[in-house]
């Protein structure tokens, strides 16, 4: 199920949002449209939260979390994480962590079995991810850029990665998340997919100008419908190539 | 799509209106009076610049038609070698070339009788040159009459050629004549190309396009050939070889085994042997058509047997297949099967380049090779549930990405439906008046701690640093300990239990003692503050000096020393002088040297006699004082201003010199 939304006339909705398989953060927008839109599809099955990181919006690129824990940045004050805390379910721990590159959405991509950090993470950092998210943690790049959270978005069946990710890296990645992969976009070509695009096990929210085409990457590569990640490419390979290069 | 667009280029006006049309303009757009009178310098000037004029106009219109026309030898080949065959390569090139030579003379010609202009003395030698210099440009584009007209002929037939694409995917129908090729490309296209029974119906290249795998495909129908040297062939039958030559393209080789045609089996195999050379890396497949005249059961072992030698001679590399175009029998199986030859060679090339990477990496699938890790997707028990209620009941909410809204609230439609905030929002005043109560989603062990308020700061220090899960735990266990040590003490009496000791009474009142004195001292400090605070700000001893000086004026004026002081007293108390019903001395001593009572005014003046000065004597004098003053303030900050008048010179040099010497104006 994915489902197309805008934060505000943004489509960068996995700036204003935060989604794992047991808790979503949503920001605090003029009106509740946007919550509501999480709301709707989430709201029976997980707490989907209101929250402001250091008075700031960009809640998705400042934070990092899955099943297990959350992390926030350091410049989180003490009432929003006590309301973060307040909020989540008991099994989910929330830490604060004390790293100089304090955007950890952008430093950190993970799903709930693997971390990708960014190169130039702390290695105390590093060792709080492990602890409090429960994942082995791997210093990556993809597709030359060090912020792993903005070009990709996993989670525990499929991820989409940066469009220009090199084929021996695609299957590099794929050998070390141990989920199927793909190059692709969202947002009409946009290749900052960890903000366009907010997914978990079983549902995913991307940019209102995401295209269908788009769209229906997302859904087969994160198993959100019966697809299987296969049948996508094999048959018109060969007009796909022989059309585009 | 195509390289070059035949269907710009101009028209080509023939010799007699091309003279026509830059004659007149050389008469439109260049002066048209001149008098044998005019300087000569001026009677040249006219007439050269009718000789330019009109040499370039005649310049700018061929070099446009030059440039119009496509060079073959930048053209892709397989549109060089078409115009070669239709338009005679030879020809076309001499007639460009004839056509750049002209301009070039028609160039010279201007440039020598402009020089001999310059020498001209008279109107009439000027004229009769421009005449003559005209002159020889019309005749030198009447002698191109028949290039021009060759020329537009060439453009009339390039605007007609089919728009065929050398590059793109391509099938090319080849065969000999009458063997339902046009009728192949009728079928599979909308080309709507004319078929007839009898050969060479097809006189030039169609185009048409088809689908197939989402991609366009050109379907290029020839002209038949016959089975004879490529010198003896004529050309329509070389438009087909043209394109066979040059076309990277998927090759039909269409076969009549029932020889309907008119041409025997043999015939056709010994062209198709003959042509071979053309269809190097090219995917072909030879169509045996008009399957429904039966020719299948008809055939004799020897046209059998050369049937399939079609294959073998080709190497391997043909396909045979069967169709019937008139029945519409495997008509799509042999446009597919050519489609997927023709796109598994491309690919296959694409794949090598350097360009298809960019492509290549956004169609693989990475997929991570099998392990013994199991990571199972975490999806709660209640999503799982949703679907397959979804799936039985098939209402699946949602119609796929297509919509493009916002899929929100599709099953708060119902009317039992669950309340979103949106909802809320709306029924509260709306979105900037709403305001969400975050606390209502509070997971805390107990419910009414939800809204229970929670001080940031205490004591000046922030409660968050202090918060402890544990805390009531660790208070518990510190309270369990001390009362361990205190039972301990009161059995034993000892000061000191398992390394902690017990004040005693003496230290305790030594400790409150301290207490009390630190907080005697800090009242006082207190008191000292507030007692200050009203005081005014001027100095003892000048109140004192004041004092003084005013109690020797009142002794002075002749008031007993107590007296005297008693008033001062008064004076400096801080509410002012207050007088008693019963007056002091001082004042009856002040009233006896004012005016009697029976003289003093009754009601008040509003001006002060002598303007508040005693006398005139003292009113002068500070009349005086202040004119001295007010003399020093001004000389010291009167400064020239902007606002001044001032006259920086009065008679200026520039306004009283110069020539006007009569005196009529005295300003210029």
């Amino acid at each position: 199920m994915a489902v197309r939304c805008q934060f505000e006339n943004s489509n960068e909705v996995g700036v204003f949002s935060a989604l794992t398989n047991s808790y979503c953060l949503v920001a605090v927008g003029a009106s509740e449209n946007f919550y509501s839109v999480f709301e709707a599809e989430l709201a029976d099955h997980i707490p989907v939260v209101h929250a402001s990181i250091a008075g700031t919006r960009i809640i998705g690129r400042l934070c990092v979390g899955n099943d297990k824990g959350l992390l926030l940045p350091n410049t989180t004050t003490d009432q929003e994480m006590q309301h973060i805390k307040n909020s989540l379910p008991d099994k989910v721990v929330v830490q604060r962590c004390e790293e100089r590159l304090s955007a950890l959405g952008n430093c950190i991509a993970t799903n709930d079995y693997v971390s990708l950090v960014h190169t130039d993470l702390d290695r105390e950092t590093e060792e709080i991810v492990a602890d409090v998210l429960g994942t082995e943690v791997f210093r990556q790049s993809i597709a030359g850029e060090v912020l792993v959270g903005s070009y990709c978005s996993f989670t525990n069946q499929g991820g989409l990665l940066h469009p220009m990710t090199s084929i021996e890296d695609q299957d590099e990645l794929s050998s070390l998340l141990q989920i199927p992969l793909v190059a692709g976009t969202v947002n009409r070509g946009s290749e900052v997919v960890g903000s366009g695009l907010m997914v978990n096990d079983w549902a995913a929210f991307c940019g209102m100008d995401t295209t269908s085409t788009e769209l229906q990457v997302i859904e087969t590569i994160f198993k959100l419908k019966d697809a299987q990640p296969s049948n996508l490419v094999a048959k018109i390979k060969g007009a796909l190539i022989d059309n585009l290069s | 799509m195509v390289l070059v667009n035949f269907k710009t280029i101009t028209v080509v006006p023939a010799g007699d209106a091309l003279v026509d049309n830059v004659l007149s303009k050389t008469q439109r757009k260049t002066p048209t009076v001149v008098h044998k009178g005019y300087a000569i310098g001026r009677i040249r000037d006219f007439y050269m610049r009718k000789v330019k004029f009109s040499q370039q106009m005649f310049h700018d219109k061929l070099t446009h038609i030059l440039n119009d026309f496509p060079n073959l030898d930048e053209l892709h080949p397989f549109y060089a070698d078409l115009l070669n065959v239709l338009y005679d390569r030879d020809h076309y090139k001499l007639a460009l070339g004839q056509l750049a030579t002209a301009r070039s003379l028609i160039d010279g010609i201007a440039r020598d009788y402009v020089r001999l202009l310059k020498y001209a003395d008279s109107q009439y030698r000027c004229k009769c040159l421009k005449r003559a210099a005209l002159g020889r440009m019309c005749t030198l584009i009447s002698r191109h009459k028949k290039n021009l007209a060759y020329l537009e002929q060439v453009r009339q037939h390039l605007a007609r050629l089919p728009s065929i694409d050398p590059a793109t995917r391509t099938l090319l129908i080849a065969g000999f004549p009458n063997v339902g090729k046009s009728s192949f490309i009728n079928k599979i296209t909308r080309a709507d190309v004319d078929v007839q029974p009898y050969a060479f119906t097809t006189k030039s290249l169609f185009v048409g396009h088809c689908d197939y795998k989402y991609l366009r495909w050109q379907v290029i129908d020839t002209p038949g050939i016959l089975d004879h040297e490529l010198e003896a062939r004529n050309t329509i039958e070389m438009q087909s070889i043209t394109a066979l030559a040059h076309l990277r393209a998927c090759v039909l080789f269409f076969i009549d085994p029932s020889e309907q045609c008119g041409y025997s089996l043999e015939k056709q195999h010994s062209l198709f042997k003959s042509i071979m050379p053309l269809f190097a890396n090219k995917p072909v497949i030879v169509v045996a058509n008009k399957t429904d005249l039966g020719w299948e059961s008809a055939l004799d072992d020897s046209g059998r047997a050369l049937l399939e030698s079609f294959k073998a001679d080709s190497g391997g590399r043909a396909v045979l297949m069967k169709m019937s175009t008139h029945e519409e029998e495997g008509v799509s199986e042999v446009k597919n099967s050519a489609c997927e030859k023709l796109l598994e060679l491309r690919v296959e090339s694409k794949v090598r380049g350097k360009k298809v990477q960019k492509v290549l990496n956004r169609l693989h699938l990475a997929t991570p090779k099998a392990t013994s890790q199991e990571r199972t997707p975490n999806i709660p028990a209640s999503v799982l549930a949703k679907r397959a209620v979804q799936s039985q009941g098939g209402d699946d909410t949602r119609m796929g990405g297509e919509d493009g809204d916002v899929e929100m609230g599709e099953e708060g439609s119902g009317p039992g439906a669950k309340k979103l905030e949106r909802d809320l929002q709306e029924e509260n005043g709306g979105a900037g008046v709403y305001s969400m109560d975050w606390r209502k989603l509070y997971k805390l062990r107990k419910e009414e701690w939800a809204y229970d308020v929670m001080p940031e700061i205490v004591d000046g220090k922030n409660i968050s640093d202090f918060l402890d899960p544990e805390i009531e735990a660790k208070l518990r266990q510190l309270e369990l300990e001390e009362d361990a040590r205190e039972a301990v003490r009161d059995v034993t009496g000892d000061a000191e239990v398992g390394g902690y000791r017990f004040v005693t009474q003496g230290e305790k009142q030594v400790v409150q003692q301290i207490k009390d004195r630190k907080s005697l001292i800090k009242q006082e400090s207190v008191r000292e503050k507030n007692a200050h605070k009203h005081r005014s700000a001027l100095q003892r001893n000048k109140v004192l000096t004041r004092r003084s000086r005013l109690q020797e004026h009142l002794e002075g004026l002749g008031l007993e020393k107590e007296e005297a002081s008693d008033l001062v007293d008064r004076a400096a108390s801080r509410r002012g002088v207050k007088r008693t019903r019963s007056e002091s001395v001082a004042v009856s001593v002040v009233r006896s040297s004012s005016r009697p009572r029976s003289t003093s005014r009754t009601r008040s003046v509003s001006i002060a006699p002598n303007d508040g000065f005693s006398d005139p004597r003292q009113k002068a004098k500070a009349i005086e004082l202040a004119r001295k003053k007010l003399k020093t303030g001004v000389a010291k900050y009167g400064r020239k201003g902007d606002a001044d008048r001032s006259i920086p010179s009065k008679l200026p040099k520039h306004l009283f010199s110069g020539k006007r010497g009569i005196g009529k104006t005295d300003r210029r």
